[in-house]
């Protein structure tokens, strides 16, 4: 009975932990990759993530297609960062991809990469 | 009967002029925060930020320029396309995504309660924005075209002069609403204003800086 008791308690504790810590997660303010993605990325690339975004009739140059497995895999994960992270410019591509430098951690550009080889359904190509 | 007469109209004007100047601003604008944040700090995580309804109207006396706020506040008209989160305002077909007309301004002030509500916003201002450092004048067109639609791209996001994206303000008159002063700073420090904005700081020397401020304020 009083050995019950006592690890109630304990997990009331580590709930409390818990809770604590995800707090902090919050006021460190990192983002989910998919809620970066659909506050920052969709205006150009699309929902669906194909470059088909509200902005994109009206750039000068196609959105990347996030999900084409071809163009996408052509990519290293290093050079997918360099992108988000300096823009297009610095991998030789248009400046209508911005950079992301300022916005993102290099946590939550990771992150995105990551999300992006769920989107290709691929992996980077070797650097 | 003539002084009489008189002592009634001067009646009437002590009554009628403070009815006149009786306009309360902030209680006017008071109504408007069902929609606007009246008060910082602006939005810090994006969970914040979709819930944002209106543009915040903390910092306005920073914003904008007094003549075309008391305007705005009589007859709004739409400034962003796809709305004040345009990731709120998207429908998406098959692959396609395209705006759904967003909800406008509702501010509908008579010409008297738009003077006394722009008076009060001019007083929220950021007292950090430093001011006198736009500096105004003659400037080359085709280099600011060059810089803006070459080397930075806004027009991705934004349209100028007829042209580009919806996922942010139009420029279309641009130099009426803001203030230039506050444009110096936002194009330097997007996120000093609103730390989750969807537009990513550049990193620009000072000279482009002015370039960028010049043909914002001509695009009248
Ligand atoms: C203003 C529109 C715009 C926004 C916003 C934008 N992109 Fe892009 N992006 C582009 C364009 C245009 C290209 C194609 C550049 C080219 O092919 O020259 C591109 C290309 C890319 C590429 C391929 C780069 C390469 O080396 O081929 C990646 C990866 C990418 N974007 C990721 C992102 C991510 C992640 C975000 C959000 C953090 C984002 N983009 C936001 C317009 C945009
Ligand atoms: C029903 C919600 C709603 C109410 C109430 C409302 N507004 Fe707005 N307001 C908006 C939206 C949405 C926008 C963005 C319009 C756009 O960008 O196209 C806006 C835009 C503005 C802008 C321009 C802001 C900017 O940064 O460009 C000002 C100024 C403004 N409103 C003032 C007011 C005032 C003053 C009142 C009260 C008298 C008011 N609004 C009431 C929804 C509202």
């Amino acid at each position: 009975m009083k050995k019950i008791v006592i690890s109630k308690f304990s997990a009331v504790l580590v709930a409390a932990a818990i809770i604590l810590m995800g707090g902090m997660t919050v006021s460190a303010s990192a983002e989910t990759a998919n809620d970066n993605y659909n506050l920052y990325c969709v205006q150009c690339h699309g929902s669906a993530g194909t470059g088909k975004g509200i902005n994109a009739p009206f750039l000068a140059v196609a959105p990347r297609n996030h999900t084409d497995p071809k163009a996408m895999g052509e990519l290293s994960d290093a050079n997918v960062a360099l992108a988000i992270k300096e823009g297009g410019s610095a991998v030789g591509k248009s400046t209508q991809m911005p950079s992301w430098k300022h916005s993102l951690t290099d946590a939550e550009i990771k992150d995105i990469v990551a999300l992006l080889r769920q989107k290709c359904k691929c992996t980077g190509a070797a650097k | 009967m003539i002084k009489r007469g008189i002592t009634v109209f001067a009646l009437a004007l002590l009554l009628a002029v403070p009815s006149a100047f009786a306009a309360d601003g902030a209680a006017i604008v008071k109504k408007c925060g069902s929609c606007h944040k009246l008060t910082g700090p602006a939005a810090k995580t994006i969970k914040e930020v979709r819930e944002r309804k209106a543009p915040d109207l903390f910092y306005a006396g920073s914003k904008f320029n007094k003549d075309w706020l008391v305007g705005y506040i009589q007859n709004p008209t739409v400034i962003r396309p796809a709305g004040t989160v345009y990731a709120n305002h998207i429908k998406t077909t098959g692959d396609t995504d395209t705006v759904v007309t967003p909800p406008k301004c509702e501010s509908k002030l008579s010409a008297g309660d738009a003077a006394a509500a722009a008076d009060y916003l001019m007083t929220l201002k950021d007292p950090k924005m430093k001011t006198g450092v736009a500096k105004l004048g003659e400037f080359s067109n085709a280099k600011a075209k060059m810089l803006i639609i070459k080397t930075e791209a806004c027009n991705g996001c934004h349209q100028i002069q007829g042209n580009g994206g919806v996922s942010c303000p139009t420029w279309e008159g641009i130099g009426k609403r803001l203030n230039p002063d506050w444009v110096y700073s936002f194009v330097q420090n997007p996120e000093y204003w609103d730390p989750k904005i969807w537009m990513g700081k550049r990193d620009l020397d000072e000279a482009s800086v002015q370039l960028i401020v010049n043909f914002i304020a001509a695009q009248k």
